[in-house]
């Protein structure tokens, strides 16, 4: 117990006298932090989202008026017996009509002035897997009966991509900042390995353990690295708490991510800061104390 | 008991420190080792605490096989070895009772055992009444005593002290030298490396000679002639 105390009352004096780099350390985790952290968030509210998409429906093959109703059947049950397709919908020229009138109900001078006979019929297919929209496509491709063909998929991919792009240009900033934090938390270790070398030759010299030195050093480091993360991953949930009630949750999208996996995402986090601790406190005091 | 059988310390690049030494030092001895500088008195006691390794030979102290001890066990050795060196290397922070409370701190004594070694090692050494000063405003031979009182904070059954007088006058070697004594007589084997002929001449102790790492003589009662 006092030799624990001993090591505690060492890691904060380590840690006061370079309040400076102590702090840069701390700033440098958070940024890097809270990057991993928003980010990871924000695919998770674009996947749930997409999710819900995922649901409805994915390819509209509106149909050629001038082919047979025949024709038009006999895509409806070509389409139902592919694979990846789960239902077909036909939606008849009538229904199109409805749809239109419910959309532009607001707008009723577009109402007055369309023509409703050009609104083709069409197939509304719920896919298994969304991504497979080009098969379908590829499978239609020449068919007469078929006028246009329109996916929702190619919307979702184009979103998930993008999220893909942001999480990984995200990440990699994350790198460079925590790489930075890396450094900084080397420096700051060395620093007080070097402001301590006289004690550190006296507590070999007494026959303290190498374990025992190094303590006070490593527990600095887990210290600053968990308190950046710490901050960050609060900052985190104060945005997407802030986030569930403002313009872009009303216009764009539903702030949906379950409790569940902010908890796995902040205890993933914490449990890397502190390996992430760890090590740069190994890499840090390793050179430093076997001089 | 110390024990040297052919150690050899050769240093990277070529240099012989220590060259096929073998001797042998008992409990409650008191041994003055001496040479000029570059003899090999100082490699001698750093082969005795691991802080060189011998490049061959076995040596063994207090019951531990120094020669076969891993890097991890030298903490085990040093807490049984009180370590002096020329520079008393002191914490320039803490006071002198603060400085010897350091080595109990370090090895996790609790505080009323760590007040009342302190008291008892300031006494051995009469510095109860510089006990709250700071090192700078030590003498030179206040702050040896200092460094003794805490090399022996741990108990240890040996001490070695490396020309723990070498920057003192005449005087205040002197009383250096009967503090060693003092905790020698206590029962603690003393192993002191010097090149002052004058305080081992006086004394009439075991004397060590090294010359070129190698032993040169190895008296009891003896002297030491300066060539």
């Amino acid at each position: 117990m006092n030799k624990f105390s001993y090591v505690i009352k060492n890691t904060l004096l380590n840690m006061r006298r370079t309040p400076l780099l102590v702090f840069a350390t701390i700033i440098a985790v958070l940024v890097s932090s809270f990057l991993v952290f928003t980010t990871l968030s924000a695919r998770s509210i674009v996947e749930n989202n997409t999710l819900r998409w995922q649901n409805g429906v994915h390819v509209v093959v509106f149909l050629d008026d001038r082919v047979t109703t025949t024709a038009h059947k006999q895509l409806e049950e070509s389409l139902e017996s592919y694979p990846e397709v789960r239902t077909v919908e036909y939606f008849s020229k009538s229904e199109a009509e409805e749809e239109f009138k419910t959309l532009f109900r607001d707008q009723p001078e577009l109402l007055a002035e369309v023509d409703y006979e050009i609104l083709p019929s069409s197939l509304r297919i719920n896919l298994n897997d969304p991504s497979d929209y080009t098969l379908i496509i590829n499978r239609l491709d020449g068919n007469p009966a078929v006028k246009e063909i329109r996916t929702s998929g190619e919307a979702i991919e184009r979103l998930l991509s993008l999220t893909d792009t942001l999480v990984i240009s995200a990440s990699a900033f994350a790198f460079l900042i925590g790489f930075a934090a890396f450094i900084l938390i080397i420096n700051t270790l060395r620093l007080a390995a070097y402001s301590k070398k006289k004690e550190i030759k006296i507590m070999r010299l007494i026959g303290a353990s190498s374990t025992y030195i190094r303590l006070p050093f490593i527990f600095e480091a887990v210290i600053e690295s968990l308190i950046g993360t710490s901050i960050a991953v609060g900052f985190g949930w104060a945005v997407i708490e802030y986030s569930k009630n403002s313009i872009v949750a009303e216009s764009i999208f539903d702030i949906n991510i379950s409790d569940d996996y902010l908890i796995f995402l902040t205890l993933s986090l914490l449990m890397f800061s502190l390996v992430f601790g760890l090590f740069a406190s190994f890499v840090g005091i390793r050179k430093a104390l076997n001089d | 008991m110390i024990s040297l059988k052919n150690v050899s310390l050769v240093f990277q690049g070529g240099s012989v420190a220590i060259s096929n030494i073998s001797t042998q030092i008992e409990d409650g001895e008191f041994v003055y080792l001496v040479g000029h500088s570059g003899s090999g008195k100082s490699s001698f006691l750093k082969l005795l605490y691991k802080e060189y390794i011998a490049t061959k030979g076995e040596i063994e102290v207090a019951n531990i096989d120094v020669s076969k001890l891993p890097k991890w066990k030298i903490p085990l050795l040093r807490r049984k070895i009180g370590i002096v060196t020329q520079e008393p290397q002191l914490l320039e922070n803490r006071n002198t009772s603060e400085n010897i409370a350091f080595a109990l701190e370090v090895m996790g004594s609790l505080p009323e055992e760590i007040e009342a070694k302190t008291n008892t090692l300031l006494d051995l050494v009469e510095l109860n009444e510089n006990a709250y000063k700071y090192p700078g405003q030590l003498s030179g031979g206040e702050a040896t005593r200092v460094s003794i009182a805490r090399a022996l904070a741990n108990n240890p059954v040996v001490l070695l002290c490396d020309e723990p007088t070498g920057n003192l006058d005449p005087d205040l070697s002197i009383q250096i030298v009967s503090l060693l004594e003092k905790i020698n007589r206590a029962g603690t084997t003393v192993i002191m490396a010097t090149h002052d002929s004058s305080i081992v001449n006086r004394r009439k102790k075991r004397v060590i000679e090294l010359n070129e790492g190698k032993i040169t003589r190895d008296e009891l009662d003896g002297s030491y002639i300066v060539r």
